[in-house]
């Protein structure tokens, strides 16, 4: 059971580092339309210099939605837990 | 806690406030956005939380309930501002009224009064998320477990 | 081998190294600052990797709000581990 444990630790960490060493080079992604439309257009269209923001609050706007939902429901969700209950 | 972790709390607070607000407000601008310029006003109130007692802040509970619904809400109404066209259209953007200067591509120096709803959609979320997770820390540290007195 | 890559194999290191005393140390306060630490340095590493954006954001979260309701939820508890 010891040494199966290990062979799947040793196992994971090099799957890992192979993963490392064979990544794809820093800065050439695979799929670029979309990147280049957004850095081309997105300081002219919705006027902001950032791009990652004009990305988050514009063009992916449900994304960010459904980000604040799910922060709204964890929070809702502590405060239930940790009401205060009359013994 | 000790007097160290209190005097060092009191001159930390205000430069972190004001990096949080810096945050927020120049989300459009500079790196950053609400939701990490409110990540660090909510972090200003856990060191408050944690420096000085959860007791202090007892009454602004409701204070903080108030402020994520606002925020809430506020996303929600600016998102529906461009229902005309689709959820989430940038109406205000290039219009040359509130927030609506055009922005020409290229490098500049960077105006505050651009960005259309961005930065309205940027105070909203950071109020949102600073009213959000400092109530849960405040509530973990009032309601929480052994010392509820 | 740049600077770059010697500071950023440094900081990856780091994080292994924090989150590594964070499993070792029996006492629960002690390993949440190794965490807290290991998340800062998680952060260096994504500002080197040009989004400060997402350092921000893990800076905030990670570094401090985390390291706070561990802190109150010890507090609240036990502060050493068990067996």
């Amino acid at each position: 059971m010891r040494w199966l444990r290990l062979g799947a630790l040793l196992l994971v960490v090099g799957f890992l580092l192979g993963t490392a060493v064979w990544l794809r080079p820093f800065g050439s992604p695979t799929a670029f339309e979309m990147d280049d439309y957004f850095l081309k257009n997105a300081q002219v269209e919705a006027g902001a210099n950032n791009v990652v923001t004009s990305v988050v609050f514009d063009y992916r706007g449900f994304d960010t939605l459904g980000e604040a939902t799910v922060l709204l429901c964890a929070v809702v969700g502590v405060a239930f837990i940790l009401r205060r209950v009359k013994p | 806690m000790s007097v160290v972790v209190r005097t060092i709390a009191r001159l930390l607070l205000p430069w972190v406030l004001a990096f949080g607000g810096y945050v927020i407000m120049h989300g459009h601008l500079t790196p950053g956005g609400g939701f990490q310029g409110g990540a660090v006003v909510a972090s200003a109130v856990a060191l408050v939380v944690i420096a000085f007692g959860a007791e202090g802040l007892k009454g602004q509970k409701n204070l903080f309930s108030f402020l994520e619904d606002l925020g809430a809400i506020a996303f929600v109404a600016l998102a529906f501002l461009g229902i005309g066209s689709t959820f989430f259209r940038n109406v205000l953007a290039g219009g040359g009224g509130l927030f609506g200067t055009p922005v020409p591509f290229g490098p500049n120096p960077g105006w505050l009064n651009t960005g259309g709803t961005l930065p309205l959609m940027n105070w909203a979320v950071g109020l949102k998320v600073l009213a959000g997770l400092g109530s849960v820390v405040l509530l973990l540290a009032l309601f929480g477990g052994k010392e509820d007195g | 081998m740049t600077l770059w890559t010697v500071l950023h194999i440094l900081t990856l290191l780091g994080v292994l190294a924090g989150a590594a005393v964070a499993v070792w140390l029996k006492d629960l306060l002690a390993a949440v600052i190794a965490l807290a630490a290991s998340s800062l340095l998680l952060s260096l590493a994504f500002y080197l990797l040009q989004a400060p954006d997402v350092a921000i954001a893990e800076a905030g979260i990670g570094a401090a709000l985390t390291t706070a309701i561990y802190v109150l939820a010890i507090r609240k508890t036990r502060r050493r581990e068990e067996g």
